[in-house]
């Protein structure tokens, strides 16, 4: 099972054969979904834990050549830096099908394009080919847009359903053309990524073209992760969308944009990357701060949680803009952490919309009395979401200010006022709002969620998170080799990354310091 | 050292809280065993690393990257042997306290698994070996306080006062985090022992941060110690039962500040201590002075524990160039006897159904003898009388002001001494030993065995525990030997000779607040003080109107930008450029669409504007 292809292909082929079967088998079509996604996980998890974390090259790799004549093969392969990741989708995609219960109309279609999108998500993560990476990505996305017009929730969906399209396609788009203009200026003739990876350390491009491609492909990839100021989409996107969708868009689809500026664009350009780390690292204030205020004045729950995702991206843009080891690997850590607590959060908030029919913190209140279980899962979400320690998230966001802190102080210092205060405020309003206070009486008979299979998708979600918070080194040790190689600038190019960077040279540009932690440090 | 031990001291609240949550959240009996069992394992552990005098540290590398390595360690020493004894022991008190106080509310497992989270935080604030570690535990800190106070969640004030306490420890820990990280980007290191042998080595790079870096951790303590100026949040703490309001809001948590600033003393530079010293000082008048006019029971204590929180802040301030021992003392004394008082405010409102107003209590002593001999005792403590142990560490205090020529924070010192043997005994008079003054109080009864024991056995460290040479342990500590005294007499006297005039000072001034306390209390009904002071007696009873000024300045500043930065979001981003881009090229399609409608007579109609504009343009030319 622990086989790459048989992991992406699972959802796939189910998908194929539901599309299949007779339209009233609905019983069937939900099992095979959950069989499958199921599958995956489980091979996913064998990845994870088979992976060793010191291995040069990748592992569990497959390479079958695709179209010989562009090099466009269909290469996968696992190593530190996505196979958390990988583990992650499985989990979110295995829980989105697990709370996909709520769905009653045109199942048969439903699943199809559910179990496509996780084919997709899974393959992105483990491409190693740039062209096949693009398919899978637009394999996992095109699904999105028809699952939010079909089955959204809301007056609003139809707008959102137009403006996630258009915004996503249209980052897509540009994210595309970065990558062909790589392909084009590298002259390789190869879309493989360690085929171009080690062209390019031969002979890097010129630091001109250099810069031009790495912005198309950070503003390209940005706008498919919210980055500030083209964010509008998700908050609005997410409270439209039927709650698996939110769950896989947000906790996993939105990665991927980040997964390509870590595993392409910084690697392949970094004399570019220097030239907009500044522009990125205040951007990613953006997020951070004023998304996070926004999400203080949001009394739909949907929304709240839409604006503290988006803000929450801003840590991982920030731990990139750091370039230094320790602030990539929490911008990795954040990525797994914030897929796993976003689907979590919506998964709550979908099943709170379903039994309640409304998410608006003004009417809603002391449910926790009445739902004790969905209760202690949303508040122990929200203190992941304040950063609490405990949670994946701490570490990840710890991670990126330290990483950030030489190169970015101003920033950091404020990135830190909105993690700490503003998350918590919003965070702890909204726990204040729906779950303290006396219960009304119109809600004394909500359901909470009951029975072990109810209660699953929640206890993998929350137990993942508090596993990666507690041991982050499951997380950290094996992405630590395969981030240092990914910054490590190439031989021959250290003289003008050094004069580039400006004082940071490159031994303090690993560190993640300056001067003192330069040198070794511990015992 | 048995490395095993701290592990075993650390653990077991972990264990039971976790344990609680999975198996035990419908059976209240069997959360309470986990629960007391657990502080008890760790009490015992504790007592065993304190009497082995063990010192050593044991760990896991928890991360571990370039330039960032964090150890989750734990390091016994004689400060930290000392600090888990201290936290055990009157957790033990509390745990068993708690078991009768709330029997039978429906939430007692959630309760005992917050108690036991927290146990574990505050154990792991003791024993933290490095920066970031300290600060993981100080939030889980904050997190078990809030889950507390909030443990009758459905009350609304319970709930407000649960956020607010843990928004305000995040404005503190905001300072604290960017302390750290200023430590670490200086002396490349956040391990506490790596960071001294680091900064004898690198003094200069040190230098020019240091004032900075130690006032950026000092706000840790602030918040946590609810120091000025983010003091607000204690009292109103005070939602919670008052067996948590015993352990974290008394004698543990908000004692983690102090134990900080121990931890991190040597960071401190002369300017930073300057401004730690007047902080401590300038909050324990102001609270001391709160205190005057409130008349609920648990807030005239919280208000008493920030003013006593307050010297010993005071006193790290003062410790520059040796060590903060009298700080730690006082906070080690103090733990024992707030403790006692909390427990037997708490005696009281169970004996009265949750009646906390002081005025309308009266003769409680005979109703509750055990109670009220033992909140006497706690009350003497406190207030600095010899022989309880109060007098000891508050002397240690005030002969430290003395000795560094502070003489200002010395007579603010003695000043608030004198305030509180005041309220205190106002407290003590108009509750317990005058007229009753309401009908309520005719069916009180003392406590159940399982709440009285508790009562007893902390009285007996409030009594003597400057008789046990805590002092000494902790100058050991520091490496200064200091020899033991002769008897318990000659101990007694010790500091009338050694310092007199903060001993006698502070003596006279507790006898002086006591007896102007007994001549307006005595047999009072009504409060005399607002007929005496006028308008300052009601600002007072107001709290200095701190809370309204900071809701007007959140509501100024953070909220004020929170509403912009949304409607900008609304109206410019989603509405004007995203919204106004798809518009503005719909606008385009549908005025392009008027150009081919099919309709002959428009073409026609476009043809000759066409050609008017082309003839024009060719006459003008």
């Amino acid at each position: 099972m622990a086989n790459l292809t048989f992991i992406i292909f699972c959802p796939l082929v189910a998908a194929g054969v539901i599309a299949l079967l007779p339209r009233t088998f609905n019983v069937l079509f939900r099992l095979l979904a959950l069989g499958a996604t199921g599958l995956s996980l489980l091979g996913a998890l064998r990845v994870f834990l088979a992976l060793e974390p010191g291995a040069a090259g990748l592992q569990f790799e497959q390479q079958v050549p695709w179209i010989p004549a562009l090099g466009i093969s269909y290469h996968v392969g696992v190593d530190g830096l996505n196979a958390g990741l990988l583990l992650m989708g499985a989990l979110v995609a295995f829980a989105a099908v697990c709370v996909s219960r709520e769905i009653t109309a045109r199942q048969q279609v439903y699943y199809v394009l559910l179990l496509l999108m996780t084919g997709g998500i899974l393959g992105a993560f483990v491409a190693f080919d740039l062209f096949l990476f693009y398919v899978f990505h637009e394999l996992a996305l095109v699904p999105t847009f028809l699952l939010i017009g079909l089955w959204g929730r809301g007056e609003e969906r139809t707008f959102a359903s137009f403006q996630i399209t258009l915004y996503l396609s249209l980052g897509a788009l540009v994210a595309l053309a970065g990558l062909i203009a790589l392909y084009v200026q590298a002259g390789a003739g190869t879309f493989n990524l360690p085929e171009l990876t080690r062209h390019l350390a031969a002979q890097p491009l010129p630091v001109r073209v250099q810069t031009w491609v790495f912005g198309l492909l950070l503003f390209g990839f940005g706008v498919l992760v919210a980055l500030w100021p083209f964010h509008t989409w998700a908050p609005a996107g997410y409270a439209a969308a039927p709650t698996a969708a939110a769950m896989l868009h947000a906790g996993v689809i939105k990665k991927f944009g980040l997964y390509g500026l870590i595993r392409v664009a910084l690697p392949l350009l970094p004399e570019g990357a220097e030239a907009w780390v500044t522009l990125l690292a205040w951007l990613a204030l953006g997020n951070i701060l004023y998304c996070g205020l926004v999400a203080m004045r949001q009394r739909d729950l949907h929304r709240l949680i839409g604006n503290s995702s988006v803000a929450h991206m801003g840590f991982a843009f920030l731990g990139i803009a750091s370039l230094s080891v320790v602030g990539v690997t929490g911008a990795v850590v954040v990525m797994v952490a914030h897929g796993l607590l976003a689907a979590l959060s919506f998964a709550v908030s979908g099943y709170l919309h379903q039994h309640l029919r409304t998410v608006n913190l003004d009417q809603l209140g002391g449910l926790l009395r009445a739902m004790p279980f969905l209760g202690g899962v949303m508040v122990m979400a929200m203190f992941a979401g304040c950063g609490l320690p405990g949670f994946a998230n701490f570490p990840g966001e710890a991670l990126t200010l330290f990483g950030a802190w030489p190169n970015h102080r101003l920033v950091v210092i404020l990135a830190a006022w909105g993690a700490l205060v503003v998350a918590a405020v919003y965070m702890l309003r909204a726990v204040r709002a729906l779950w303290h206070g006396p219960l009304p009486e119109r809600w004394g008979e909500a359901q909470d969620a009951r029975g072990a299979w109810v209660r699953l998708p929640y206890a993998l979600l929350l137990g993942a998170l508090v596993v990666f918070g507690c041991a982050p080194r499951l997380l950290t040790d094996p992405l630590r080799p395969v981030v240092v190689r990914l910054l490590a600038p190439p031989a021959g190019a250290d003289a003008t990354a050094a004069g580039l960077a400006g004082g940071a040279t490159a031994p303090g540009r690993l560190a993640g310091l300056p001067a003192a932690g330069a040198g070794k440090v511990g015992r | 050292m048995n490395p095993h031990l701290p592990w075993v001291v650390l653990l077991a609240p972990a264990v039971a809280a976790v344990a609680i949550t999975l198996t035990a959240l419908r059976r209240p009996a069997a959360a309470a065993r986990w629960s007391i069992g657990a502080i008890l394992v760790s009490f015992l552990a504790s007592w065993g690393l304190f009497q082995g005098g063990a010192s050593g540290r044991t760990g896991l590398v928890w991360l571990e990257l370039p330039g960032l390595r964090v150890e989750f360690g734990l390091a016994v020493d004689g400060l930290s042997a000392l600090m888990l004894l201290v936290v055990t022991g009157v957790g033990s008190a509390i745990h068993i306290y708690s078991w009768g106080y709330l029997r039978g509310d429906p939430g007692l497992p959630r309760y005992f698994a917050g108690l036991s989270l927290f146990s574990f935080a505050m154990l792991g604030i003791v024993l933290a070996t490095n920066l970031l570690q300290l600060f993981v535990f100080w939030e889980l800190v904050g997190v078990s306080s809030y889950l507390l106070i909030g443990f009758w969640h459905e009350r609304p004030a319970a709930a407000d006062a649960a956020k607010q306490a843990f928004l305000t420890n995040r404005v503190g820990d905001f300072g604290f985090l960017l302390g750290i990280l200023l430590v670490w980007s200086v002396l490349g290191t956040l391990d506490l022992e790596e960071l001294r042998a680091r900064l004898a080595a690198a003094p200069a790079a040190w230098g020019e941060v240091a004032t900075a870096a130690g006032l950026l951790l000092f706000c840790g303590a602030v918040g946590k110690s609810a120091q000025f100026p983010l003091h607000v949040w204690l009292p109103d703490a005070m939602e919670g039962p008052t067996p948590v309001s015993a352990l974290i809001h008394a004698a543990t948590m908000v004692a983690a500040g102090v134990y900080l600033l121990c931890r991190v003393f040597f960071l401190l530079d002369a300017t930073a201590l300057e401004v730690i010293a007047w902080t401590g000082g300038g909050t324990a008048l102001l609270a001391a002075l709160l205190a005057l006019q409130q008349n609920d029971i648990k807030r005239i204590l919280a208000y008493s524990t920030l003013s006593q929180l307050g010297y010993m802040v005071m006193a790290v301030g003062l410790s520059g160039g040796g060590h903060p021992t009298p700080a730690m003392y006082h906070l080690v004394t103090h733990a024992g006897f707030k403790a006692l008082l909390f427990l037997g405010a708490g005696a009281v409102i169970h004996a009265l159904h949750h009646e906390q107003d002081i005025w309308k209590m009266g003769g409680l002593a005979r109703k509750l003898p055990v109670t009220f001999w033992t909140f006497l005792a706690g009350t003497l403590a406190l207030c600095g009388l010899p022989p309880l142990s109060g007098f000891f560490s508050k002397d240690a205090i005030l002969a430290l002001a003395w000795e560094r020529g502070q003489y200002a924070l010395f007579a603010l010192g003695v000043g608030v001494a004198a305030l509180t043997a005041f309220y205190m005994f106002r407290l003590l008079l108009v509750a317990f030993t005058g007229p009753a003054k309401s009908q309520a109080l005719d069916h009180a009864h003392e406590a159940p065995p399982v709440m009285t024991g508790p009562l007893l056995v902390l009285t007996v460290p409030t009594v003597l525990a400057g008789f046990w040479g805590v002092d000494r342990w902790l100058a050991r500590h520091y490496g200064v030997a200091r020899e033991a005294g002769h008897g318990w007499g000659a101990h007694l006297f010790e500091p009338f000779a050694h310092a007199p005039a903060a001993a006698w000072g502070g003596l006279a001034a507790a006898v002086f607040g006591l007896a102007v306390a007994w001549r307006w209390y005595g047999r009072a009904l009504r409060d005399p003080l607002p007929g005496l002071l006028g308008a300052p007696a009601r600002w007072l009873r107001e709290r200095l109107y701190f809370d309204e000024l900071y809701a007007a300045l959140i509501a100024g500043t953070q909220e004020a930008l929170a509403g912009v930065v949304a409607a900008v979001d609304r109206w410019v981003l989603a509405a004007g450029l995203v919204r106004g881009t798809a518009g503005a090229i719909e606008l385009a399609g549908r005025l392009l669409r008027q150009v081919q409608t099919g309709n002959v007579q428009t073409y026609a109609l476009w043809l000759a504007a066409g050609a008017v504009v082309v003839l024009g343009w060719t006459l003008t030319r």
